[in-house]
């Protein structure tokens, strides 16, 4: 079962790894009758989840279930993928694998730690100056400069000496009245990821059971049928119009499953020093590049329809002869219906454009049933019913018709591509483009316990998640401050995070710091 | 410097755009179609231009509540609209000229065609005059003033050397490179005089708005240019094939010059931290756990933000502070420490043991050390 598998370290690349650093070996004064036994601690938190959680968790409400175990336990691809590790990401399961691993996420059923007892080679010294016979003048003063023989013995001492004199004496080293700050493993810095190539990415779809290659093929289909709408247009301008659309369609579905491909790494979800947000920022940019290939393609579409228009305003003869009748008046256009089968298989099968379509919702659009509310299948459907009818209603494609289609479409990916291209540069920008950020910033001011905002930023870092990073100036005890900050959280959740039902699947990231004012 | 930019770009976009309309007027009257599409040409060039200039404009705006973090990255998702816009041109230029290869197709009003060549070559040898300078980082303006006598050695490096005298293109983006091909050579120089000097400030500065726009009216230049020697050609001997392999050429040195455009740009949208400033994140997030208080941190981001120009480390932290500590004090150490090292976080300050927070904190992993016996 996946949640029972431990989490073991992630490796800390650039740092060496610094060993647990070894118990002073430090000695009280003169009054050590026993041997010194002190109790060392090794514990290293090593969560690869507490510095960058994949899931939301809200331990506080679900009780016990906000275990890491649990929170891990989500992502059931990583554990899955790695078992069978031959490539880049780090071995997951390396701390499972190697038995001298200190990992101490094991799975614990009793919580506490492993404790490793020492003995510290300095007691027995201790016992033999004490066992000296006493009492002479020299061996008092021999006794009184004890301190400077040990530093001797362990010149690395010298300087470490810190605290309380009488700390090991007898009485504090069985009580424990005297605590040291337990000695500190660094802390777990998190793990740089390697970006996996193109090879890597590639034998990865081997492990998933040939799904994902049978989606990259699909792509290929999917640009093949685009190829063939353009091949058989044979000068029809919306024709052309269509296959471009299709082409677009295409490569959306290919980013789609490169997309899930990446997701078999660990460094597109993960974040690190590096990718902050790990890689699904790269989904955006492909989808904004996508958006500029878009407008693109409708600016050439409306040029060479305005050369044609020009060409056959002149006297010029036009270069390729229209042929009006591409598809006899009653037949079936197999382009057109090949065009709405990819699109719909695309749409259904790879979920293609559908993050984007949550991140841009048309609200003219938003009772359309299933896929028709996504402007992208939306468009193309269209197009290709459109193509698919007018020959079987015997309706003559005049030219002016096909160049009034063709306009038609490149303005409506115009407008696609504006608006695709505005949702997804303004995430870029960082922006959080939802509304309703000045509702809560109205109702965290309305608090009693704010006294004011230094800093509110609210925004959006991919499509599946949102920052909001407050610096409030705030009154009130400790206990009060965590109690706001929980409020505040749950507040931007419950009025940016769309709520239940509506399924944005956004997730909210809040960080409030709080400055108490005395 | 910044408005300089703009201006810049407006002037030179208002040349553009009363060239586009006289050359329509003129091509109108005169029913000429090789003018009125390079009209239609010079109409998309300006918008493009009118996007740099937007950006050019809108990066110099505060930050709002819509815009949390200003309009810093305004200018390199306009380079890398701009690069993207490129490279698609260029692949449909290829396509196109293969097509025009395959058919053999005529070329006709050679005169004509070589006229409006010749005035759009002269506008956008304007343009680059007026970006030439800035369109790249700004820090290897050394060789510029005698880039036009090494106008000819390049002339027999570059591929496109059949047409034997057309430097006119080659002088203004001679300045910062030595190398074998000059359009692709942007990365590695300046690679090599970032050695020189302190790392850090490789990536900042780094205007790639402005060189999206040079790179844009490059391309415009050398195909204006292209198109003059192949019609000169194919006037002089009559193989009507120079033109879509010139332009072939043209569009495979734009296509590699906007790949460096579009890398650069693009990890400074995916917010990827640079290395140097990496390595310096590790060894401050090394000096946090050892801070007086700090038991642990939690979900650690840091990207680079870009204000007004001026880079710096942002990023969000969750902080879990040891039993007994006051937490306001833990947050204002550790804050002084990071501020210290240039890094500008917002830390939330947890105390150790309450879970209530989303970073997922797995608890008491750091509890201190609870009695031994």
């Amino acid at each position: 079962m996946a949640s029972s598998l431990p989490i073991p370290a992630p490796p800390r690349t650039p740092t060496p790894p610094t060993p647990i650093r070894e118990e002073e070996q430090e000695m009280g004064g003169g009054l050590g009758i026993n041997g010194i036994s002190r109790t060392v601690r090794s514990t290293m938190a090593l969560d690869p989840n507490s510095l960058s959680p994949m899931t939301d968790t809200f331990p506080s409400r679900f009780g016990s279930m906000g275990s890491p175990m649990s929170s891990s336990a989500n992502t059931p691809t990583f554990n899955n993928f790695n078992n069978n590790n031959t490539m880049g990401p780090p071995p997951l399961n390396a701390g499972t694998l190697n038995p001298n691993s200190t990992s101490t996420s094991n799975p614990n059923p009793f919580n506490f730690q492993t404790q490793t007892i020492k003995e510290t080679p300095l007691s027995t010294i201790a016992k033999s100056v004490w066992l000296l016979p006493p009492f002479s003048s020299e061996q008092r003063l021999y006794l009184l400069s004890e301190q400077e023989i040990y530093a001797n013995y362990y010149p690395k001492n010298i300087g470490q000496r810190r605290g309380h004199r009488y700390k090991h004496s007898s009485v504090s080293a069985q009580h424990q009245i005297f605590l040291e700050p337990p000695p500190r493993a660094p802390l777990a810095l998190p793990a740089s990821l390697p970006v996996p190539t193109l090879r890597e990415a590639w034998q990865s779809t081997a492990n998933m059971d040939k799904a994902q290659r049978l989606r990259i093929l699909w792509c290929a289909c999917h640009a093949l049928v685009a190829a063939y709408v353009l091949y058989s247009a044979s000068g029809s301008l919306a024709m052309t119009a269509l296959s471009h659309l299709i082409f677009f369609d295409a490569i959306s579905a290919s980013i789609c499953v490169a997309v899930e491909i990446f997701c078999n790494f660990e460094v597109w979800k993960r974040s690190s020093i590096r990718h902050p947000f790990g890689l699904e920022r790269a989904e955006v940019l492909a989808g904004f590049a996508m958006s500029v290939f878009l407008l693109f393609m409708s600016f050439d579409l409306i040029s060479h329809n305005l050369k044609h228009v020009l060409e056959s305003l002149g006297s010029h003869q036009p270069h390729h002869p229209h042929s009006h009748h591409r598809v006899s008046p009653g037949s079936i256009d197999s382009a057109a219906v090949l065009s709405i089968v990819a699109t719909l298989i695309s749409a259904v099968v790879l979920d293609n454009h559908k993050r984007i379509g949550k991140a841009m919702r048309f609200v003219y659009l938003d009772n359309l049933p299933g896929i028709l509310s996504n402007p992208a299948h939306l468009l193309t459907l269209s197009c290709s019913t459109l193509m698919l009818i007018l020959p079987l209603l015997s309706i003559n494609i005049y030219i002016w018709l096909d160049r009034l289609l063709c306009t038609l479409t490149a303005v409506a990916m115009f407008a696609l591509g504006t608006r695709l291209a505005m949702t997804q540069g303004l995430m870029l920008l960082m922006s959080y483009s939802g509304t309703g950020v000045s509702e809560v910033m109205q109702q965290v001011v309305r608090e009693p316990m704010v006294v004011g905002v230094e800093e509110a930023r609210f925004w959006q870092v991919h499509f599946g998640l949102c920052m909001a990073n407050l610096k409030l100036r705030v009154t009130g005890d400790e206990t009060q401050v965590g109690k706001l900050r929980e409020r505040i959280a749950l507040l931007v959740r419950n009025r940016l995070g769309g709520g239940y039902g509506k399924g944005s699947g956004l997730k909210w990231e809040v960080t409030v710091q709080c400055t108490i004012e005395k | 410097m910044a408005e300089k930019d703009s201006r810049r770009i407006f002037y030179f976009m208002t040349l553009n755009f009363a060239f586009m309309l006289v050359q329509a007027g003129y091509g109108y009257v005169t029913d000429s179609l090789g003018l009125l599409s390079d009209s239609i040409h010079m109409f998309f060039d300006c918008l493009a231009l009118g996007v740099g200039l937007f950006a050019a404009v809108a990066s110099k705006w505060p930050p709002s509540e819509r815009f949390p973090y200003g309009f810093g990255k305004i200018e390199s998702l306009s380079g890398f609209g701009n690069g993207v816009f490129l490279m698609l041109i260029s692949v449909e230029i290829m396509i196109e000229a293969t097509e025009r290869l395959a058919d053999g197709r005529e070329t006709k009003r050679l005169a004509e065609l070589f006229v409006v060549s010749a005035l759009g070559l002269a506008v956008n040898l304007i343009g680059m005059a007026c970006f030439g300078h800035h369109g790249h980082a700004g820090h290897d303006h050394g060789g510029h003033d005698h880039g036009h006598d090494h106008g000819h050695s390049h002339e027999n490096v570059n591929s496109h050397d059949h047409h034997g005298h057309d430097h006119d293109h080659d002088h203004t983006h001679e300045h910062d490179h030595g190398n074998q091909t000059p359009l692709l050579s942007d990365a590695p120089p300046k690679a090599v005089s970032l050695a020189g000097h302190s790392h850090g400030h490789g990536h900042s500065h780094d205007n790639e708005n402005m060189h999206g726009i040079f790179l844009h009216v490059l391309a415009d230049t050398m195909g204006s240019a292209a198109v003059m020697v192949s019609t000169a050609l194919i006037y002089l001997i009559g193989w009507n094939g120079w033109d879509p392999l010139a332009s072939c050429v043209i569009a495979i040195l734009i296509f590699m010059s906007s790949i460096p455009l579009i890398k650069s740009s693009a990890k400074k949208l995916l917010l990827t931290v640079p290395d140097d400033v990496e390595y310096n994140l590790r060894a401050t997030l090394a000096g946090v756990s050892d801070l007086r208080g700090v038991a642990s941190y939690t979900v650690p981001r840091f990207w680079m933000g870009d204000e007004n120009e001026a880079e710096r480390v942002l990023g969000v932290m969750h902080i879990v502070a040891t039993r007994g500590s006051d937490i306001d004090d833990v947050r204002e150490r550790t804050r002084d420490f990071l501020v210290g090292k240039g890094v500008d976080v917002v830390l939330q300050v947890e105390r150790d043991g309450d879970l209530s927070c989303w970073c997922g904190r797995s608890g008491d992993k750091r509890s201190p050390a609870t009695p031994g016996f």
